[in-house]
């Protein structure tokens, strides 16, 4: 009769192997930043917030971070950034990629992302990341090429210098399989 | 006498003159049209042709529309103002961003992506995808911002509020470089002070000193108006650089309007023959504590420390 009922068990729980996941973003730090001829800055963000949902073998990721959480430590110059980005209008940027549920046993990853901010989509592909999986938590970590003409954004001057197009994002994240 | 007052009446109107020459390319005001343009994609980025795109006026509802192209850009040219916008193609949703503002002579860049959903008239809608290894999908598995728990508050946008950063930035910027063309007479004036209120019977020196520091003043003014009357952003808490530099303008402020005063008393002793005595002989060490102040405001925020 327990062999019976092992049975039965065994098999009744084979199908939940194959079913959906999913991974809950649960820290995670962004860091964009900016070169001037006279200073550079870094704005930091701890308030993204990410879902994947993994379904036959690829998983949908997004992430969403609201542009006013990102601190560099001079409101003056946060706030110019709000205004050139047109947070006001569009206050979050969002990422999304598309991943086969495999790579989460990898050690690096190439990802394909879509990132909307300012009201502009971009897409950069095959962008490096370093995974470190300890149980069911997966620490991501890598750089965004980013740069402002992706996004359309006039470059912001200081002194009637302007910035550098590029604002490489530096992404560290910590996302849990639920 | 009298002199003295022709030659501050000549200073102040070449002030005006100056000024009158460089505020049309300090404010530039734009009047017509302005020209709205952008691209229509897909949920995968891929473009779409044939997709409307209708820009109606907030204030008097009336409409304008173009359609996208083979590229999926589509332009108007509308009258300066805010506009609420619709993109429509058949087998997508329609796509409304409820305020977008038109202003200036570069053309204003506004994308619209849209997601597939009910065909509009039962024709899908052609578009040219891009082909990426693993690129976004559209898949009703893929998580979407609802399921993130963002309040409100955080996902909504506010067409007010931009307005008033773009207000505060266009202001602020005026400021900025108002600051750096008053520090030319500034330093002008500095140097020549010493010569200005040595002992020498000439009045060349002194003639140009008050005249740049009469400049300078104005000059002054002008950079201090843009920051007093740029917008305030309600919730914003003054963190960094910027604090030091607005505790400067605590001095250089009341120093740029005590130094003229002082100035003017040395200046009057001066030209009687008299030795520069009493209130007025704080007149140089007023203006060095000022032009200090003004300059260490302008380097707090241009530089890190």
């Amino acid at each position: 009769m327990n062999r019976k009922m092992l049975i039965a068990f065994l098999f009744a729980a084979i199908p939940t192997f194959g079913a959906d996941s999913q991974w809950v973003l649960q820290q995670s730090m962004l860091t964009y930043h900016v070169s001037h001829p006279l200073h550079q800055s870094e704005g930091v963000s701890h308030a993204a917030k990410g879902k994947g949902v993994c379904h036959a073998g690829q998983c949908e990721f997004l992430i969403a971070v609201p542009v006013k959480s990102f601190d560099s430590g001079d409101s003056n110059r946060d706030l110019h950034m709000i205004q050139v980005t047109r947070s006001a209008e569009f206050p979050l940027v969002t990422v999304r990629t598309r991943l086969p549920e495999s790579d989460a046993t990898a050690s690096t990853i190439n990802a394909d992302l879509e990132i909307q901010f300012a009201g502009q989509t971009a897409q950069y592909k095959q962008v490096p990341f370093k995974l470190d999986k300890q149980g069911n938590e997966i620490h991501i970590t890598g750089t965004i090429p980013a740069t402002l003409t992706d996004f359309k954004i006039d470059p912001p001057s200081l002194l009637t210098m302007p910035v550098k197009n590029e604002i490489p994002v530096r992404v560290n994240l910590t996302w849990h399989q639920q | 006498m009298l002199s003295n007052l022709w030659r501050s009446s000549v200073s102040s109107l070449l002030v005006v003159s100056l000024f009158g020459m460089l505020a049309p390319s300090l404010i530039a005001q734009t009047a017509g049209k302005s020209v709205l343009t952008g691209r229509v994609t897909d949920p995968s980025g891929g473009v779409v042709a044939d997709a409307s795109v209708t820009a109606t006026t907030i204030d008097s509802e009336q409409k304008q529309t173009a359609s996208t192209g083979p590229d999926g850009t589509y332009k108007l040219e509308l009258p300066e103002g805010s506009y609420r916008l619709t993109f429509q193609a058949a087998g997508f949703k329609t796509l409304e961003i409820s305020s977008a503002t038109v202003s200036g002579t570069a053309p204003e860049v506004l994308d619209g992506k849209l997601e597939r959903g009910e065909p509009v008239n039962g024709n899908p809608a052609t578009t040219q995808q891009e082909s990426l290894p693993n690129a976004p999908s559209s898949s009703t598995t893929a998580p979407s911002l609802s399921d993130l728990g963002l309040s409100p508050e955080q996902t909504r946008g506010n067409p007010q509020e931009q307005a008033l950063l773009d207000r505060r930035t266009h202001m602020l910027r005026i400021h900025q470089r108002m600051g750096l063309i008053t520090t030319i007479p500034l330093v002008a004036t500095v140097i020549l002070g010493p010569g200005a209120g040595g002992k020498s019977e000439g009045t060349a020196v002194r003639d140009l000193h008050v005249a740049l520091g009469s400049l300078t003043g104005d000059l002054y003014g002008i950079t201090a108006y843009y920051a007093i009357r740029a917008p305030r952003i309600p919730g914003t808490k003054k963190r960094g650089p910027i604090k030091f530099h607005e505790a400067m303008a605590w001095i250089h402020g009341p120093g740029m309007i005590l130094t003229p005063i002082l100035g003017a008393m040395a200046f009057t002793q001066k030209n009687s023959g008299e030795k520069v005595h009493g209130i007025a002989q704080a007149h140089g060490p007023v203006a060095i504590v000022t032009a200090g102040a003004f300059g260490a405001a302008l380097l707090s925020v241009s530089v890190k420390f």
